[in-house]
């Protein structure tokens, strides 16, 4: 050989060719939980349904001491009142927030409640006072609240119902209600769904024939009056507790059949990978590599699918609650509130009864926005 | 016995003074004239009987002119059997005084009580031009109610007494007459009731459906196509005077059915053959058609509220008259507040003949049931519901009513927790559970299910304060509404604890009047359906009633049925509503709420106050729709 072969004097630097600034380094190196907080952070959109929905959620732990009544608590001299405005300035003083008391009458003619607004009484709002008594998520007694009328004076911010009861208040209590059915039945239905469809996915064959029929039949059951149905064999002796954890169940059990199908179709991809059979031939359980090697694949998809079926519970509940079907008074969800204001002389007389929808239209954008954006997130790969 | 039926007889002589009018000259609505022309109708004179019945109007009344259509809005088809009620053409009906007079008869003589001849008018033709004599009552007591087949369990309770049918001749062709050994009371009311007790039949349209009278061959195609199991099938189908579902059936009424079910609306004709005229020579109904627009009935009040409605009472509420009473130049209609003829808006009736045997143990104690009656603070659920406007009493008669005494009226509705308490610890209800609630003697807590038909919040904001009240007594109450079928059901199979549901409808009885509505004497009083279906059986199904005061009512019933003088039938009257207060068998809550009516500003005649209930007024039906007409 003539040629001599050629061998660079320069010290060997793996990066000569694509040398990375500090800012791809960091990106190259970061996690993948930090890659996805990255992404979704550029998604502004979803960042601030993000926090809608972190401060709802939030309210939902403090009810009692949002709501400034019991939700039972009924104001038989206040049926029926319209909402009452906060105002601050009265005849351009400044006075800190305050509602103007009512003036009651029954009129005769129409047999209507009329409630006129007496500028001459100013009752001033209290904060972290005390007044209705309750018992703190059912356990500890306490008269807490954030804010309360003034003393013998009422404060409906939102109007009352046909029992004189308040309805910002009901629609607090009733957050917690409807946000927890959507958490609770989420956390089942996903259970459930990587259960199934982890071991269809895993092992194929005949368990994977079995639970696909299974789906299948199950989807193929029209929803609505499978979960009506269901909801009619609760007994009527059952404390509005169990119901509720009825409902969730319900929801739940008809809910788990998308996710299981995503969950088996991602394990039947994954398990043909070369680091699979690598576990597999080092003797590895499939419970390991399932939780170790495959899960770890696809959990972000997971989670954002599972968020996106959130709404889907709450609408469902709110559903079977305004058909009269779900959650029976006194527990109080949005969908009860709704059932409640479902005729003729709400819409054309106290109109404020339907205020439930706005938290049920907010929280259903929220979670839809918020799913979008996480989905996107979710392969930060890409 | 004879000082009754004369009284009767001075009665309805009053009434029919005037039987011929003044005026010879009739004249022919428009609505007719052209079939007339065409000659598919006779003329006017030759339609309306020879001695037609002259409508006597009520002071702010006036005669009026023919035309126009009465629309009317129904929640269900069943509902257009409303027609026969609101129609109201009985043989015997009440006036807007509630006394019994003449309508389709002539008139009528009672002897003794016990013997009812009845005169037919002469001439007074079906609605489908046939002759009406003596003949169609014959066919319905001979080929109807005597047939084996068709009426295999005997007949109507209103037509026995001591358990004997009465003995009927039919005289000439307008002369009908009922003997009974004993004295019946209930005839004249039973034909005076909304959902009358029938005793003619259109034979000549009948016959063809009839064994006795048709080809067996021919019949047997017509039950084929029918699809029905016989011919008694097949009869009983095309024979439905009171739903009006079969417009073939020749009928009496004003208004004849024209729509054959099912349809989303109903059209009601004029019957050309009317036996009504007024003081001017016009035939009644004024009003040419009515219609019933069936829709969901918790629409009825925004549809109402929109004009759609010439005349509305039926799934009006309270509650509704604010929004009504804003739309009224909209709509052009008035809303008026009519009272209500119930003795109690609705009332809680306790299952005495529960399956539970605990239970039915528990509430056959009349202390218990009167612990849980004044354990209710009806003047809270008056004021939080029906504005203040209404009574809290118990389940009897009305203020307003001969019979009305207040210590009836108060008995036990006056809200006492302490006393209730007192009461339930007495019957050995003192142990408690860890959240308060009552123990059952089987160590089970004191949880009631209440069933109810609800069918808007009405009810389930009603049973929600009692609920409220009631846990204050130590009392868990559970509410579980349904649908009026499988409501009754549970309630007579003996499933359901205890039940929600209107009070006794006729709130304004006189001593005349029957007081079977306080007695166990029909399976849909709720509180006793076993007994009521013993009574209405005759002894075949269901159980004896086995409680002192209940068998002492039933024999208070005989009691007054086998009476003949007013005074007698008082004081049976007021034994009965004693025992019944005392006993608190129904449990009584709100009376006298008012019942809003859509009264369209073109119809005339609808009077400013009147009294709404199903009986004994039959609801618009003895202020007499007929005389209704359009400005």
């Amino acid at each position: 050989m003539n040629k001599e072969h050629y061998v660079s004097e320069a010290p060997f630097d793996p990066q000569s060719i694509e040398r990375m600034t500090a800012g791809q380094e960091q990106y190259y190196m970061a996690s993948r939980r930090r890659l996805i907080w990255w992404k979704l952070k550029r998604h502004k959109l979803a960042v601030w349904c993000g926090a809608i929905l972190f401060m709802m959620y939030g309210t939902t732990l403090i009810s009692e001491w949002i709501a400034p009544y019991y939700y039972q608590t009924r104001h038989t001299g206040h049926i029926y009142s319209p909402p009452q405005q906060l105002h601050l300035f009265h005849e351009g003083e400044f006075m800190g927030p305050f509602v103007y008391g009512n003036d009651t009458r029954l009129n005769m003619e129409t047999l209507g409640r009329e409630y006129v607004p007496n500028l001459e009484k100013v009752e001033k709002l209290r904060f972290f006072c005390s007044g209705d008594s309750y018992k703190f998520w059912g356990i500890v007694s306490s008269d807490f609240h954030f804010i309360c009328p003034a003393e013998g004076s009422t404060m409906f911010l939102l109007g009352t119902d046909r029992l004189g009861r308040d309805l910002f208040s009901r629609i607090t209590y009733g957050a917690r209600i409807s946000l927890l059915i959507g958490l609770g039945g989420i956390t089942v239905s996903l259970f459930l769904g990587l259960l199934l469809g982890g071991l269809a996915g895993y092992y194929g064959g005949w368990v994977d024939s079995v639970i696909q029929r299974l789906t299948e039949i199950i989807r193929s059951f029209p929803e609505l009056p499978l979960w009506m149905a269901l909801s009619a064999i609760l007994p009527v002796t059952w404390s509005p507790l169990l119901i509720f954890f009825g409902i969730t169940v319900i929801l739940a059990l008809l809910d788990w059949t998308g996710l299981a199908r995503s969950v088996r179709s991602k394990l039947l991809a994954l398990r043909e990978e070369d680091y699979c059979t690598a576990a597999r031939l080092m003797g590895a359980r499939p419970g390991r590599i399932i939780k170790r090697h495959l899960l770890p694949g696809f959990a972000s998809h997971i989670i954002a699918s599972a968020t996106l079926s959130i709404p889907g519970m709450i609408l469902g509940e709110t559903a079977l609650s305004f058909l009269g079907l779900g959650l029976r008074p006194p527990i109080t969800s949005w969908g009860v509130l709704l059932n409640e204001a479902q005729n003729i002389n709400v819409v054309a007389l106290y109109p404020w009864l339907i205020l439930p929808v706005v938290p049920v239209v907010i929280i259903i954008l929220a979670f839809n926005f918020f799913g979008d954006g996480l989905r996107d997130a979710a392969d930060p790969y890409k | 016995m004879k000082k009754f039926g004369l009284r009767l007889i001075t009665l309805f002589s009053l009434c029919c003074a005037s039987v011929h009018p003044a005026t010879a000259q009739w004249f022919e609505p428009e609505y007719l004239k052209e079939q007339v022309a065409a000659g598919e109708l006779p003329p006017v004179q030759q339609r309306i009987p020879q001695e037609p019945s002259v409508a006597t109007l009520m002071d702010g009344q006036e005669p009026g002119k023919y035309g126009g259509t009465m629309r009317m809005l129904m929640g269900r088809s069943k509902d257009i059997r409303m027609i026969m009620v609101y129609g109201y053409a009985r043989l015997v009906g009440y006036n807007p005084e509630l006394e019994l007079v003449a309508d389709i008869l002539k008139d009528f003589e009672v002897e003794e009580g016990r013997q009812f001849t009845l005169h037919l008018r002469k001439g007074h033709k079906w609605s489908d031009g046939e002759p009406f004599t003596s003949e169609a009552f014959r066919y319905l007591w001979e080929d109807i109610l005597n047939n084996e087949e068709l009426y295999p369990f005997g007949l109507p309770g209103a037509l026995l007494v001591d358990g004997k049918p009465p003995e009927v001749e039919f005289i000439d062709k307008q002369t009908v007459r009922y003997t009974w050994e004993q004295p019946n009371p209930f005839f004249l009311p039973a034909l005076a009731a909304p959902s009358p007790l029938f005793l003619y039949s259109p034979g000549h349209y009948l016959k063809q459906f009839h064994v006795r009278y048709s080809d067996p061959a021919v019949l047997a195609a017509k039950v084929e196509e029918a699809g029905t199991r016989n011919w008694a099938g097949l009869h009983h189908r095309r024979n439905h005077p009171y739903k009006e579902d079969n417009p073939d059936l020749p009928t009496l009424q004003p208004w004849m059915n024209t729509t054959y079910p099912p349809s989303e609306r109903f059209v009601f004709k004029r019957n050309p053959f009317y036996h009504r005229v007024d003081q001017n020579g016009l035939q009644l109904p004024y009003a040419d058609e009515v219609t019933m627009q069936i829709t969901s009935s918790s629409l009825v009040a925004a549809k109402a509220s929109a004009g759609e409605s010439d005349l509305q009472g039926r799934y009006l509420r309270l509650d509704n008259y604010t929004f009504l009473k804003g739309g009224e130049t909209r709509g052009n209609y008035q809303v008026r507040l009519w009272q209500s003829g119930a003795g109690s808006k609705y009332a809680l009736y306790p299952n005495l003949n529960s399956n539970d045997p605990v239970w039915k143990a528990l509430v056959r104690q009349r202390d218990f049931r009167r612990a849980i009656s004044i354990g209710i603070d009806r003047q809270e659920i008056n004021q939080v519901i029906y504005l203040g406007l209404a009574l809290g009493t118990s389940n009897t008669v009305l203020d307003s009513c001969p019979l009305y005494r207040s210590e009836y009226q108060n008995a036990w509705s006056q809200y006492d927790p302490d006393h209730a308490n007192q009461l339930l610890d007495q019957l050995g209800l003192d142990q408690r559970d860890s959240r308060g609630i009552r123990l059952m003697e089987n160590g089970k807590p004191l949880e009631i299910i209440l069933h109810t038909a609800g069918e808007g919040t009405e009810e389930t904001d009603v049973l929600e304060l009692i609920g409220e009240s009631w846990r204050k007594l130590g009392i868990m109450l559970f509410t579980k509404p349904s649908q009026r079928e499988v409501f009754r059901e549970r309630v007579f199979s003996g499933d359901a604890m205890m039940a929600l549901f209107n009070g006794i409808d006729n709130g304004l009885p006189t001593a005349e009047m029957s007081p079977e509505e306080f007695v166990p004497t029909n399976q849909t009083q709720l509180q006793w359906p076993k007994w009521g279906q013993y009574f209405e059986t005759n002894h075949k199904t269901g159980e004896e009633p086995d409680i002192e005061e209940a068998q002492r009512l039933l024999e208070l019933y005989f009691q007054w049925s086998k009476s003949n003088s007013r005074e007698d039938r008082e004081s049976i009257w007021h034994e009965i509503l004693k025992i019944y207060s005392e006993e608190v068998f129904s449990i009584g809550l709100i009376c006298g709420v008012p019942q809003p009516v859509v009264v369209n500003n073109q119809l005339r005649n609808v009077p400013e106050k009147g009294i709404y209930s199903w009986s004994p007024t039959s609801f618009f039906g003895v202020y007499r729709p007929d005389t209704f007409w359009f400005d």
